[in-house]
């Protein structure tokens, strides 16, 4: 017997785990869908498509993925749940990869498809109230276009969903009970320490600072102008490679140890 | 077969629970572990299943290292823990979603323990009462057909004639093939039920013993008036003066209670680990 991954196991604990958390999977992910299509026709409507899209677009997944992450792992708020989660005749690998496809397909794919849609009635929707008649029409035309997932906004957004998606599935392993809040709240002291640490050394290295963001961008007064200190090119990416494919694979690989290793 | 050897475990370092155990469970017995509440009965049987893990020391099931949680071993083995888990389904959902993971499931048994047990419903299972969705994982649990089943305060919510329809159920399906390991404080639950007692408290396992051998160690006598002669180690209010527990000495089997010989065991555990040790 293979004690690592059988197909017809797999599909057993797949179809388990979505009919027996049909509420709380599909739930969530409804509501993540419904809060997205809320910011961006609110937002486009006070601040136009571009501002709508890239709000939406971020609200659905560095909000909802995480919300989803923690939900697939949830198992842990009751003894009884948690026991009967860890003595089903699944292996941890099994276990963890559902909860993978889940978050990281599933969801993933559902909401890119879901927005993709949203974006082109909003966009069509735009140009169909469009007034040629007023100025620099080719620009302001041009300026509107459905998001590029592979533009700046949609890599950085992706970076962001799979580095806290990895955080709050390992989250929801570690912590039994109000594993979301509790996880929500490491990262942002995390993101709010980094700041504090990096501006205080980039202060003491460098005068007139005016803001310094972590592994980024460093703005600094010279006079009354503001002047950016950037990283030189090759650490720049080595670091952007960090936090695309290292810190997540990181992450959610230790979330299989975690699982392995999960005693409750 | 479950072996344990040399077990050590806490939650805290340097504050073990348990100091370096060795027991061996056999198959086609019904085993009662008994404590006192928070003396670690729940922590063992999570260690023996896998659920915690050893400080130090090992043990087997069935061949099987629990905290591996292999698919092998844990379609071999089912706990029913005190707090029970049942999602919104009703039970021909709950069957069809669970019962493939385990291959000697049978669902004609369980239909047939669910009869005997009175729980019979179209509702959701998570719309039952909590002793009704105990009464159900205890049907499904021995349906599985798993070589070893533990319990941990498997009467707890039950009523009165659940309780007797429980005992009556475990006694019907015991086989040579099972090992039944059922934790509780309720000593009553277990009468007439258990061939061992297992008697655990302070983090050493204090007794483990036949049911049958018990009478052979430890006698009850009825004395009127105060004998400092003899070595009590036990006694309670009688009708007639006191009953007192003492070695038994004289060769005749005496009959007394799982609670007689638990309360026993919890004001002497030297004297009874020494005497059931012999």
């Amino acid at each position: 017997m293979n004690d690592i991954f059988s197909a017809q196991r797999f599909w057993w604990l797949m179809r388990k785990v979505m009919v027996e958390r049909t509420s709380q999977i599909l739930g969530s992910m409804v509501l993540c869908l419904v809060v997205t299509f809320i910011v961006y026709a609110l937002t486009q409507l006070l601040q136009g498509v571009e501002v709508g899209q890239n709000a939406g677009f971020e609200v659905g997944l560095v909000l909802g993925g995480p919300l989803v992450a923690s939900i697939v792992f949830g198992y842990f708020n009751t003894s009884a749940s948690g026991a009967s989660f860890l003595m089903l005749p699944a292996s941890a690998f099994e276990k963890w990869l559902s909860g993978i496809l889940i978050v990281g397909v599933l969801y993933f794919g559902i909401f890119l498809a879901f927005f993709r849609l949203i974006d082109m009635a909003f966009v069509a929707n735009y140009y169909r109230g469009f007034d040629k008649a007023l100025p620099h029409v080719k620009e302001r035309m041009e300026a509107v276009r459905e998001l590029a997932y592979n533009g700046v906004v949609g890599r950085g957004t992706f970076l962001m969903y799979f580095n806290f998606t990895g955080m709050l599935m390992l989250g929801a392993l570690y912590f039994n009970k109000a594993a979301f809040v509790k996880t929500a709240l490491i990262i942002c002291s995390l993101i709010v320490c980094s700041f504090v640490l990096n501006y205080v050394v980039v202060s003491a290295l460098i005068k007139d600072t005016q803001v310094a963001f972590p592994f980024n961008i460093v703005w600094v007064w010279v006079g009354n102008q503001r002047a950016p200190v950037v990283l030189p090119e090759n650490i720049s990416e080595k670091i952007t490679f960090i936090f695309r494919y290292v810190l997540p694979v990181m992450l959610w690989s230790l979330t299989l140890l975690r699982l392995k290793e999960k005693e409750f | 077969m479950i072996r344990v050897e040399k077990f050590t475990f806490g939650y805290k370092k340097g504050k073990p629970l348990y100091r370096e155990l060795d027991f061996t469970l056999g198959s086609g017995k019904i085993y009662g572990l008994l404590g006192k509440n928070g003396a670690g009965k729940s922590t063992l049987l999570k260690n023996l299943i896998g659920l915690l893990y050893p400080t130090s020391g090992s043990i087997t099931v069935n061949g099987f290292r629990p905290r591996d949680r292999k698919p092998s071993f844990l379609r071999t083995v089912y706990f029913i823990p005190e707090e029970v888990y049942v999602p919104s389904l009703t039970i021909e959902g709950y069957v069809r979603l669970f019962a493939p993971f385990y291959p000697s499931f049978n669902r004609e048994m369980l239909n047939s323990y669910l009869h005997k047990l009175d729980v019979q419903t179209e509702e959701k299972l998570t719309k039952l009462s909590f002793g009704q969705q105990k009464k159900f994982i205890i049907a499904f649990a021995l349906a599985c057909n798993t070589g070893v089943l533990i319990m941990d305060e498997p009467t707890n919510g039950l009523d009165i004639p659940s309780k007797k329809k429980f005992r009556k159920l475990i006694a019907s399906i015991m086989n040579d093939s099972r090992t039944i390991l059922i934790s509780t404080h309720q000593t009553r639950d277990l009468e007439n039920l258990i061939d061992q007692v297992i008697i655990v408290d302070d983090g050493e396992l204090l007794v483990n013993t036949p049911v049958g051998a018990i009478g052979e160690k430890l006698s009850l006598q009825l004395v009127e008036t105060d004998e400092p002669e003899l070595a009590v180690l036990y006694e309670e209010e009688a009708v007639r003066g006191r009953l007192v527990m003492v070695k038994n000495e004289n060769g005749k089997e005496g009959k007394i209670s799982l609670e007689q010989l638990f309360n026993a065991t919890v004001e002497n555990p030297s004297a009874l680990k020494s005497i059931f040790a012999n």
